[in-house]
């Protein structure tokens, strides 16, 4: 069957993707060799990420947004029957995607708010809880890096698995372009000035949490 | 290329699992060679000479515990109040009273024969293997703990804030190479 090159994926999307992958190898990596300040500027890194990313699943380009490939069992259930044409997270790799970003958000939620166990380093949310809420966070700040790797895991053995098929998924989150049937719907891709004022927000929002979050009263 | 890929990501989740088991076997490696170290003959360093009995061993190993978590437990008040943004003095005082006293009491915490050998501790056995600099580590951060306990004592807040950062450096200092990992 004749396929085209074709837009998937747009730039801000791939700066996500491999950027989140970094820095959650980057968090791994500095908080296992006692640079506790280094992994705390990781984290702040994957909030800003995070909050990104969600501001441009409302107004970026259309495989980017949620509304586009967020979709009931039903979908999931036809994509599983081999009856689902498009491009972009396919209704079953959309629950992937929304399970990933959930668990990381969740870890970076709970390092906002811990302590480390000596009283060097203070999550920058710690002081709106006790001592033990901040202590208790950081063990299961701990424990739940599992369930990222776990569902890190999965990510790469469905890459794996849809490669064995003859699907690849890997060069496209690099290159942004995938070979699509003719008379797919192509990608609808979101404005530049948009993205940078997401990127702007998340920046802002991190900083006001990094301080703290501060009330707004003058 | 896209196999490059699949495969840099599959290394790099590999060197998560190898860096892990890597310092558990580093773990073990050490610990026998403190179970060799335990059997050596006892000498009069400022550490504890001669190696106690088992149960004793286990009740100096959990009474030392106890008291670095105590220890911790100020640091973690100290640190609380001072980036409360309105510190009381008092509490202050309370937390770096704690922290001098409990700071004297380290090189002492720490015979032969209380190492992970032994029984469940974090103690590593660099300890007692680098003894000279594990007390040299110790006595800087008696020092950085009573400088700032001094401080408080004075009423001098000021002084606490810019010396909180030496105490922290000092607590580190001796914590990065002499003790292992949360359980």
């Amino acid at each position: 069957m004749a396929t085209t090159k074709q837009p998937v994926w747009d730039l801000p999307v791939r700066l996500f993707h491999w950027l989140l992958a970094a820095l959650i190898l980057f968090s791994w990596w500095s908080v296992k060799n006692h640079h506790t300040d280094w992994h705390m500027w990781s984290g702040f890194g994957i909030v800003t990420l995070l909050i990104f990313r969600l501001l441009w699943g409302f107004v970026g380009s259309s495989t980017a947004r949620f509304s586009s490939f967020v979709r009931g069992p039903r979908a999931i259930g036809d994509y599983w029957r081999g009856r689902w044409a498009g491009i972009g997270h396919n209704p079953l790799g959309a629950l992937s995607v929304i399970a990933l970003l959930g668990v990381v958000a969740v870890q970076a939620g709970l390092g906002m708010i811990s302590e480390d166990e000596d009283g060097l380093y203070l999550g920058p949310l710690a002081g709106l809880v006790s001592t033990d809420t901040s202590d208790k966070a950081r063990d299961l700040h701990e424990l739940w890096f599992n369930v990222i790797l776990g569902l890190i895991a999965l990510h790469l053995i469905a890459i794996l698995f849809y490669r064995i098929r003859g699907k690849k998924l890997t060069l496209p989150m690099i290159t942004g372009r995938a070979d699509l049937d003719p008379g797919t719907e192509p990608m609808r891709r979101g404005k530049w000035w948009v993205a940078l004022i997401c990127l702007g927000v998340a920046f802002g929002f991190t900083r006001w949490l990094v301080a703290g979050a501060p009330p707004f009263s003058p | 290329m896209r196999l490059i890929g699949v495969a840099a990501i599959g290394a790099a989740l590999l060197l998560v699992s190898c860096g892990r088991s890597k310092s558990e076997l580093a773990n073990n490696t050490q610990g026998k060679t403190a179970t060799s170290g335990a059997v050596t003959p006892p000498n009069n360093m400022a550490l504890l000479a001669t190696a106690p009995p088992k149960d004793q061993a286990l009740k100096i190993t959990h009474d030392r515990h106890e008291a670095m978590e105590g220890l911790g437990k100020a640091m973690k008040n100290l640190h609380r109040e001072l980036e409360s943004g309105k510190p009381d003095i008092n509490v202050v005082r309370a937390q770096t009273a704690t922290m001098a006293a409990a700071a004297a009491k380290i090189p002492g915490m720490f015979p032969a024969g209380t190492g992970p050998d032994v029984g469940r501790t974090r103690a590593k056995p660099e300890i007692w293997a680098k003894k000279d600099l594990f007390i040299q580590k110790s006595k800087d951060y008696l020092a950085a703990a009573q400088a700032i306990d001094a401080a408080a004592k004075a009423g001098d807040l000021n002084k606490v804030m810019a010396l909180h950062e030496n105490v922290d450096k000092a607590c580190k200092a001796c914590h990065d190479p002499f003790r292992s990992p949360e359980h």
